[in-house]
Protein backbone atom coordinates (compact mmCIF):
# COMPACT_ATOMS: atom_id res chain seq x y z
CA UNK A 1 0.00 0.00 0.00
CA UNK A 2 1.52 3.41 -0.82
CA UNK A 3 0.37 6.68 0.77
CA UNK A 4 -1.00 9.99 -0.98
CA UNK A 5 1.40 11.77 -3.31
CA UNK A 6 2.36 14.23 -1.25
CA UNK A 7 3.15 12.01 1.68
CA UNK A 8 5.23 9.88 0.05
CA UNK A 9 7.23 12.50 -1.26
CA UNK A 10 7.78 13.39 2.40
CA UNK A 11 8.72 10.48 2.66
CA UNK A 12 10.92 10.17 -0.10
CA UNK A 13 12.33 13.53 1.09
CA UNK A 14 13.39 12.35 4.54
CA UNK A 15 15.20 9.68 3.29
CA UNK A 16 17.78 11.97 1.80
CA UNK A 17 19.00 12.10 5.95
CA UNK A 18 21.93 9.50 6.86
CA UNK A 19 20.58 6.79 8.73
CA UNK A 20 16.85 7.06 7.62
CA UNK A 21 15.50 3.90 5.37
CA UNK A 22 11.69 3.59 4.80
CA UNK A 23 10.99 2.43 7.31
CA UNK A 24 12.20 5.29 9.46
CA UNK A 25 11.38 7.64 6.90
CA UNK A 26 7.58 6.15 7.71
CA UNK A 27 7.80 6.83 11.70
CA UNK A 28 9.26 10.22 10.95
CA UNK A 29 6.57 11.49 8.63
CA UNK A 30 3.45 9.97 10.17
CA UNK A 31 5.06 11.88 13.71
CA UNK A 32 5.31 15.03 12.07
CA UNK A 33 2.02 14.33 10.52
CA UNK A 34 -0.20 12.94 13.43
CA UNK A 35 1.34 13.94 16.24
CA UNK A 36 3.56 17.10 16.23
CA UNK A 37 2.33 19.68 13.31
CA UNK A 38 4.01 22.79 15.29
CA UNK A 39 7.91 20.67 15.67
CA UNK A 40 7.21 19.94 11.58
CA UNK A 41 6.50 23.19 10.50
CA UNK A 42 9.45 24.65 12.90
CA UNK A 43 11.40 22.40 11.26
CA UNK A 44 10.72 23.56 7.92
CA UNK A 45 11.11 26.82 8.77
CA UNK A 46 14.51 26.59 10.27
CA UNK A 47 15.89 23.94 7.29
CA UNK A 48 14.98 26.64 5.05
CA UNK A 49 16.24 29.21 6.53
CA UNK A 50 19.69 27.36 7.38
CA UNK A 51 20.13 26.14 3.93
CA UNK A 52 19.51 29.85 2.26
CA UNK A 53 21.88 31.28 4.68
CA UNK A 54 24.54 29.41 6.37
CA UNK A 55 27.68 29.55 4.00
CA UNK A 56 31.65 29.32 5.27
CA UNK A 57 33.31 31.72 7.30
CA UNK A 58 35.34 34.50 5.42
CA UNK A 59 38.38 33.84 7.21
CA UNK A 60 38.61 30.26 8.35
CA UNK A 61 35.86 28.46 6.42
CA UNK A 62 33.47 27.17 8.84
CA UNK A 63 30.08 26.67 8.73
CA UNK A 64 28.52 30.21 9.62
CA UNK A 65 25.55 32.93 8.51
CA UNK A 66 27.64 35.60 9.68
CA UNK A 67 30.65 36.90 7.21
CA UNK A 68 32.74 35.74 10.52
CA UNK A 69 32.07 33.06 12.72
CA UNK A 70 32.36 33.71 16.77
CA UNK A 71 35.52 32.27 16.93
CA UNK A 72 37.62 34.62 14.45
CA UNK A 73 35.84 37.39 16.21
CA UNK A 74 36.60 36.57 19.58
CA UNK A 75 39.52 38.07 21.16
CA UNK A 76 40.25 36.01 23.69
CA UNK A 77 41.64 33.26 21.31
CA UNK A 78 45.14 33.01 20.76
CA UNK A 79 45.87 35.07 17.22
CA UNK A 80 49.26 33.60 17.16
CA UNK A 81 48.08 29.44 16.17
CA UNK A 82 46.17 28.17 13.66
CA UNK A 83 44.97 24.22 13.35
CA UNK A 84 44.49 23.31 10.14
CA UNK A 85 41.23 20.74 9.91
CA UNK A 86 39.42 18.61 7.53
CA UNK A 87 35.70 19.31 8.43
CA UNK A 88 33.67 21.41 10.86
CA UNK A 89 33.27 17.56 12.90
CA UNK A 90 36.95 17.48 13.50
CA UNK A 91 36.57 21.40 14.87
CA UNK A 92 34.40 21.21 16.72
CA UNK A 93 35.66 17.28 18.33
CA UNK A 94 38.78 19.61 19.18
CA UNK A 95 36.79 22.11 20.71
CA UNK A 96 35.03 19.98 23.14
CA UNK A 97 38.64 18.34 24.41
CA UNK A 98 39.49 21.44 25.20
CA UNK A 99 42.65 22.78 26.21
CA UNK A 100 43.55 24.52 22.66
CA UNK A 101 43.08 28.47 22.74
CA UNK A 102 44.13 28.91 19.27
CA UNK A 103 42.22 29.58 15.99
CA UNK A 104 41.08 26.82 13.11
CA UNK A 105 40.98 26.65 9.46
CA UNK A 106 38.54 24.47 7.76
CA UNK A 107 39.57 22.42 4.51
CA UNK A 108 36.18 20.94 4.07
CA UNK A 109 37.86 17.30 2.52
CA UNK A 110 41.49 16.29 1.63
CA UNK A 111 43.94 16.19 -1.31
CA UNK A 112 42.64 13.26 -3.31
CA UNK A 113 44.04 12.49 -6.53
CA UNK A 114 42.28 9.75 -7.39
CA UNK A 115 38.98 11.68 -6.91
CA UNK A 116 40.32 14.56 -9.19
CA UNK A 117 40.43 16.55 -5.51
CA UNK A 118 43.26 18.91 -6.14
CA UNK A 119 44.69 21.80 -3.75
CA UNK A 120 42.52 24.24 -5.04
CA UNK A 121 39.05 22.00 -4.18
CA UNK A 122 40.16 22.32 -0.29
CA UNK A 123 40.81 26.01 -0.26
CA UNK A 124 44.62 25.92 -0.28
CA UNK A 125 44.77 29.15 -1.74
CA UNK A 126 42.54 30.96 0.87
CA UNK A 127 44.93 29.43 3.84
CA UNK A 128 47.73 31.53 1.76
CA UNK A 129 45.27 34.50 2.04
CA UNK A 130 44.58 33.91 5.97
CA UNK A 131 48.61 33.65 6.52
CA UNK A 132 49.56 37.04 4.59
CA UNK A 133 47.12 38.30 7.25
CA UNK A 134 50.12 37.76 9.34
CA UNK A 135 50.20 37.18 13.38
CA UNK A 136 49.97 32.92 12.56
CA UNK A 137 53.27 31.77 14.37
CA UNK A 138 52.27 28.21 14.77
CA UNK A 139 50.28 25.95 12.28
CA UNK A 140 48.82 22.81 13.36
CA UNK A 141 48.76 20.26 10.80
CA UNK A 142 45.36 18.55 12.03
CA UNK A 143 44.13 16.49 9.48
CA UNK A 144 43.15 12.97 9.38
CA UNK A 145 46.05 9.81 9.94
CA UNK A 146 45.03 8.42 6.78
CA UNK A 147 46.96 8.18 3.71
CA UNK A 148 44.76 11.47 2.08
CA UNK A 149 45.39 13.11 5.25
CA UNK A 150 49.03 12.60 5.57
CA UNK A 151 49.16 13.87 1.56
CA UNK A 152 47.22 16.89 2.37
CA UNK A 153 49.47 17.58 5.64
CA UNK A 154 52.45 17.18 3.71
CA UNK A 155 51.35 19.11 0.94
CA UNK A 156 50.37 22.26 2.86
CA UNK A 157 53.44 21.66 5.07
CA UNK A 158 55.56 22.09 1.34
CA UNK A 159 53.07 25.48 0.74
CA UNK A 160 54.05 27.04 3.75
CA UNK A 161 57.95 25.96 3.95
CA UNK A 162 58.80 29.12 2.68
CA UNK A 163 56.85 31.19 5.20
CA UNK A 164 59.26 29.64 8.04
CA UNK A 165 56.37 29.48 10.49
CA UNK A 166 56.35 26.83 13.24
CA UNK A 167 54.77 23.46 11.82
CA UNK A 168 53.19 21.16 13.85
CA UNK A 169 51.91 17.95 13.38
CA UNK A 170 49.16 15.53 15.89
CA UNK A 171 50.96 12.87 17.19
CA UNK A 172 50.47 8.92 16.61
CA UNK A 173 49.35 7.45 20.08
CA UNK A 174 47.80 4.25 21.76
CA UNK A 175 44.72 4.93 22.45
CA UNK A 176 43.91 6.16 26.36
CA UNK A 177 42.62 3.48 28.35
CA UNK A 178 43.76 1.42 25.49
CA UNK A 179 45.93 -1.81 25.82
CA UNK A 180 48.82 -2.49 23.70
CA UNK A 181 48.06 -6.27 23.15
CA UNK A 182 44.91 -4.85 20.88
CA UNK A 183 46.46 -1.94 18.98
CA UNK A 184 46.80 -2.11 15.13
CA UNK A 185 50.30 -2.66 14.38
CA UNK A 186 50.67 0.25 12.39
CA UNK A 187 49.33 3.02 15.41
CA UNK A 188 52.21 1.14 17.69
CA UNK A 189 54.80 0.97 15.61
CA UNK A 190 54.09 4.99 14.83
CA UNK A 191 53.59 5.47 18.65
CA UNK A 192 56.94 3.74 18.78
CA UNK A 193 58.61 6.00 16.69
CA UNK A 194 57.11 8.92 18.30
CA UNK A 195 57.80 8.55 21.74
CA UNK A 196 58.47 10.98 24.53
CA UNK A 197 60.81 11.42 27.29
CA UNK A 198 58.95 10.15 30.36
CA UNK A 199 58.26 13.21 32.75
CA UNK A 200 57.31 11.88 36.24
CA UNK A 201 55.84 14.83 37.78
CA UNK B 1 38.37 -19.36 -2.95
CA UNK B 2 41.98 -19.25 -1.24
CA UNK B 3 42.53 -15.73 0.42
CA UNK B 4 44.65 -13.65 -2.18
CA UNK B 5 47.46 -11.32 -0.96
CA UNK B 6 45.88 -8.00 -2.44
CA UNK B 7 46.82 -4.31 -1.64
CA UNK B 8 43.65 -1.56 -1.45
CA UNK B 9 44.35 0.94 -4.36
CA UNK B 10 41.21 3.01 -3.57
CA UNK B 11 38.47 3.66 -1.61
CA UNK B 12 35.04 5.71 -2.23
CA UNK B 13 32.52 5.73 0.47
CA UNK B 14 29.17 3.94 -0.44
CA UNK B 15 25.64 4.27 0.60
CA UNK B 16 26.06 4.99 4.29
CA UNK B 17 28.14 2.04 5.73
CA UNK B 18 29.84 0.72 3.03
CA UNK B 19 32.71 1.43 0.13
CA UNK B 20 33.99 0.50 -3.39
CA UNK B 21 37.17 -0.47 -3.24
CA UNK B 22 39.88 -1.05 -6.17
CA UNK B 23 42.31 -3.48 -5.33
CA UNK B 24 45.58 -5.39 -6.66
CA UNK B 25 45.72 -8.54 -6.18
CA UNK B 26 48.33 -11.55 -6.68
CA UNK B 27 46.51 -13.77 -8.92
CA UNK B 28 43.41 -11.48 -10.27
CA UNK B 29 44.54 -8.35 -11.05
CA UNK B 30 42.94 -5.40 -10.59
CA UNK B 31 39.39 -6.24 -8.78
CA UNK B 32 36.54 -3.74 -7.63
CA UNK B 33 34.56 -4.77 -5.28
CA UNK B 34 31.69 -3.55 -2.62
CA UNK B 35 32.84 -3.57 0.53
CA UNK B 36 29.79 -4.22 3.27
CA UNK B 37 30.10 -2.39 6.75
CA UNK B 38 33.56 -0.97 6.36
CA UNK B 39 32.83 2.69 6.72
CA UNK B 40 30.27 2.01 10.03
CA UNK B 41 32.56 3.66 12.86
CA UNK B 42 34.04 1.39 14.66
CA UNK B 43 34.51 -1.24 12.07
CA UNK B 44 37.72 -3.31 12.31
CA UNK B 45 37.86 -3.35 8.52
CA UNK B 46 37.88 0.12 8.56
CA UNK B 47 41.70 1.19 9.88
CA UNK B 48 42.56 -2.26 8.11
CA UNK B 49 41.54 -1.61 4.78
CA UNK B 50 44.07 1.05 4.13
CA UNK B 51 46.11 2.05 1.00
CA UNK B 52 49.77 0.46 1.22
CA UNK B 53 48.70 -1.99 3.58
CA UNK B 54 48.96 -5.89 3.17
CA UNK B 55 45.45 -7.99 2.77
CA UNK B 56 44.89 -11.20 2.60
CA UNK B 57 40.86 -10.85 0.86
CA UNK B 58 38.14 -13.15 -0.30
CA UNK B 59 35.64 -12.11 -3.03
CA UNK B 60 32.40 -13.41 -4.13
CA UNK B 61 30.21 -12.42 -7.86
CA UNK B 62 30.37 -13.09 -10.89
CA UNK B 63 29.96 -9.53 -12.38
CA UNK B 64 32.52 -7.26 -12.58
CA UNK B 65 31.85 -5.27 -9.58
CA UNK B 66 32.20 -8.05 -6.52
CA UNK B 67 31.39 -8.54 -3.04
CA UNK B 68 34.29 -8.62 -0.69
CA UNK B 69 33.94 -11.47 1.90
CA UNK B 70 37.19 -11.79 4.22
CA UNK B 71 39.95 -9.14 4.79
CA UNK B 72 42.61 -9.84 6.61
CA UNK B 73 45.93 -7.58 7.28
CA UNK B 74 48.92 -9.59 6.62
CA UNK B 75 51.70 -7.27 8.05
CA UNK B 76 51.66 -3.59 8.75
CA UNK B 77 51.35 -0.84 5.93
CA UNK B 78 53.65 0.44 4.77
CA UNK B 79 55.13 4.16 6.27
CA UNK B 80 55.39 6.32 3.74
CA UNK B 81 55.31 10.06 4.41
CA UNK B 82 56.03 13.05 2.10
CA UNK B 83 57.08 12.70 -1.10
CA UNK B 84 57.27 8.79 -1.06
CA UNK B 85 53.40 9.05 -0.21
CA UNK B 86 52.54 10.94 -3.06
CA UNK B 87 54.66 8.58 -5.64
CA UNK B 88 52.98 5.65 -3.59
CA UNK B 89 49.17 7.54 -4.68
CA UNK B 90 51.23 8.02 -8.05
CA UNK B 91 51.11 4.53 -8.16
CA UNK B 92 47.76 3.95 -7.15
CA UNK B 93 46.45 6.50 -9.66
CA UNK B 94 48.29 4.51 -12.58
CA UNK B 95 47.16 1.03 -11.78
CA UNK B 96 43.89 1.86 -11.08
CA UNK B 97 43.53 3.95 -14.63
CA UNK B 98 45.11 1.15 -16.87
CA UNK B 99 44.31 -1.99 -15.43
CA UNK B 100 41.72 -3.31 -16.71
CA UNK B 101 39.85 -5.28 -14.34
CA UNK B 102 40.85 -8.72 -13.70
CA UNK B 103 43.10 -9.07 -15.74
CA UNK B 104 45.95 -11.24 -14.09
CA UNK B 105 49.29 -9.11 -13.67
CA UNK B 106 51.54 -11.11 -11.05
CA UNK B 107 54.40 -9.06 -12.58
CA UNK B 108 53.21 -5.86 -11.78
CA UNK B 109 51.44 -6.86 -8.35
CA UNK B 110 55.17 -8.30 -7.42
CA UNK B 111 56.83 -4.71 -8.12
CA UNK B 112 53.78 -2.82 -6.38
CA UNK B 113 54.83 -5.00 -3.58
CA UNK B 114 58.36 -3.99 -4.04
CA UNK B 115 57.69 -0.10 -4.29
CA UNK B 116 57.09 0.03 -0.42
CA UNK B 117 60.83 -0.72 0.36
CA UNK B 118 61.96 1.68 -2.41
CA UNK B 119 59.68 4.52 -1.43
CA UNK B 120 60.85 5.70 1.76
CA UNK B 121 64.39 6.40 0.20
CA UNK B 122 64.47 9.29 -2.34
CA UNK B 123 67.35 7.40 -3.94
CA UNK B 124 65.57 4.15 -4.73
CA UNK B 125 62.02 6.41 -5.78
CA UNK B 126 62.15 6.62 -9.51
CA UNK B 127 64.14 3.09 -10.35
CA UNK B 128 60.96 1.30 -8.56
CA UNK B 129 58.50 3.14 -10.17
CA UNK B 130 60.03 2.60 -13.71
CA UNK B 131 60.57 -0.99 -13.21
CA UNK B 132 56.43 -0.77 -11.96
CA UNK B 133 55.60 1.34 -14.92
CA UNK B 134 57.41 -1.02 -17.22
CA UNK B 135 55.89 -4.37 -15.67
CA UNK B 136 52.72 -2.33 -16.32
CA UNK B 137 53.25 -1.85 -19.92
CA UNK B 138 54.75 -5.16 -20.64
CA UNK B 139 51.80 -7.07 -18.94
CA UNK B 140 49.53 -4.63 -21.54
CA UNK B 141 51.77 -5.76 -24.45
CA UNK B 142 52.57 -1.81 -25.26
CA UNK B 143 55.72 -1.70 -23.74
CA UNK B 144 58.25 0.29 -26.63
CA UNK B 145 60.32 -1.93 -29.00
CA UNK B 146 63.88 -0.61 -29.92
CA UNK B 147 63.75 -0.33 -33.30
CA UNK B 148 62.91 1.94 -35.95
CA UNK B 149 59.41 2.24 -38.29
CA UNK B 150 61.13 -0.19 -40.94
CA UNK B 151 62.54 -2.97 -38.39
CA UNK B 152 66.06 -1.92 -38.18
CA UNK B 153 68.17 -1.65 -35.08
CA UNK B 154 68.83 1.78 -34.14
CA UNK B 155 71.86 3.36 -34.92
CA UNK B 156 73.92 4.75 -31.91
CA UNK B 157 75.12 7.79 -33.45
CA UNK B 158 71.30 8.90 -34.47
CA UNK B 159 68.74 10.64 -32.57
CA UNK B 160 65.40 9.31 -32.23
CA UNK B 161 62.14 10.47 -30.80
CA UNK B 162 59.44 7.79 -29.16
CA UNK B 163 56.03 7.14 -31.53
CA UNK B 164 53.58 5.54 -29.16
CA UNK B 165 50.83 4.63 -32.01
CA UNK B 166 53.64 1.75 -33.36
CA UNK B 167 55.62 1.71 -30.03
CA UNK B 168 58.72 2.24 -32.38
CA UNK B 169 61.13 4.62 -32.85
CA UNK B 170 61.64 7.30 -35.76
CA UNK B 171 64.87 9.65 -36.61
CA UNK B 172 64.45 12.50 -34.94
CA UNK B 173 64.92 16.17 -36.56
CA UNK B 174 67.93 18.11 -35.52
CA UNK B 175 68.83 18.63 -32.06
CA UNK B 176 66.08 16.86 -30.80
CA UNK B 177 65.13 13.29 -29.54
CA UNK B 178 67.58 11.22 -27.65
CA UNK B 179 70.46 9.54 -28.78
CA UNK B 180 70.26 5.51 -30.12
CA UNK B 181 73.35 4.85 -27.83
CA UNK B 182 71.26 5.44 -24.62
CA UNK B 183 68.01 3.64 -26.28
CA UNK B 184 70.08 0.88 -27.18
CA UNK B 185 71.30 0.77 -23.10
CA UNK B 186 67.39 0.91 -22.02
CA UNK B 187 66.55 -2.32 -24.94
CA UNK B 188 69.14 -3.88 -22.97
CA UNK B 189 66.26 -3.87 -20.63
CA UNK B 190 68.07 -2.02 -17.09
CA UNK B 191 65.90 1.21 -16.77
CA UNK B 192 67.22 1.52 -13.31
CA UNK B 193 70.76 2.79 -13.80
CA UNK B 194 71.06 6.55 -12.64
CA UNK B 195 72.36 8.00 -15.86
CA UNK B 196 69.60 6.75 -18.11
CA UNK B 197 66.88 8.34 -15.12
CA UNK B 198 65.66 10.84 -17.50
CA UNK B 199 65.26 9.54 -20.49
CA UNK B 200 63.40 6.44 -18.60
CA UNK B 201 61.29 8.45 -16.94
CA UNK B 202 60.02 10.61 -20.41
CA UNK B 203 60.32 7.16 -22.83
CA UNK B 204 58.08 5.56 -19.87
CA UNK B 205 55.81 8.42 -19.92
CA UNK B 206 55.54 8.60 -23.47
CA UNK B 207 54.59 4.67 -23.74
CA UNK B 208 52.10 5.18 -20.66
CA UNK B 209 50.39 8.52 -22.68
CA UNK B 210 47.94 6.43 -24.70
CA UNK B 211 46.73 4.47 -21.94
CA UNK B 212 45.54 7.03 -19.94
CA UNK B 213 43.99 8.81 -22.52
CA UNK B 214 43.21 12.44 -22.18
CA UNK B 215 42.91 13.01 -18.49
CA UNK B 216 45.67 14.25 -16.79
CA UNK B 217 47.12 11.88 -13.46
CA UNK B 218 46.14 14.02 -11.06
CA UNK B 219 48.85 12.82 -8.38
CA UNK B 220 51.30 13.99 -10.95
CA UNK B 221 50.08 17.57 -11.38
CA UNK B 222 50.27 17.31 -7.20
CA UNK B 223 53.89 16.74 -7.20
CA UNK B 224 54.44 18.39 -10.09
CA UNK B 225 53.05 22.12 -9.02
CA UNK B 226 55.17 21.39 -5.53
CA UNK B 227 58.38 20.96 -7.73
CA UNK B 228 57.80 23.99 -9.48
CA UNK B 229 56.65 25.81 -6.13
CA UNK B 230 60.14 24.81 -4.75
CA UNK B 231 62.04 26.08 -7.93
CA UNK B 232 60.55 29.57 -7.44
CA UNK B 233 61.42 29.13 -3.86
CA UNK B 234 65.30 28.05 -5.01
CA UNK B 235 65.67 31.58 -7.63
CA UNK B 236 67.35 33.78 -5.90
CA UNK B 237 65.93 37.29 -6.03
CA UNK B 238 67.57 39.86 -8.17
Amino acid sequence: MSFSPLVDRLLEALRVLPGVGPKTAQRMALHLLERDRDGGRRLAGVLAQALEEVGYCRRCRTLTEEDMCALCTSPRRDDGVLCVVESPADMLAIEDAGGYRGHYFVLHGHLSPLDGIGPEDIGLDQLDVRLDEGGVEEVILATNPTVEGEATAHYIAEQLRERGMRLSRLAYGVPMGGELEYVDGGTLSRAFNGRLPFRGE
Amino acid sequence: MQPQPAYLLHKRPYRETSALVELITLDHGRVSAVAQGVQRAGSKSRARLQPFAPLHVTWIGTAELKRLRLMESSGSAALLAGEGLLCGLYANELLTRVLPPLLPVGEVFAFYTALFDALPNPERRASALRRLEVAVLEALDAEPIFLDADERELDPQGRYVYRAENRRFTLAPQGQGVDGRTLRLLAQGDWTQPGLAGVAKSLSRAALAPLLGTAPLRSRQLMQRLAARRRTELRPEK
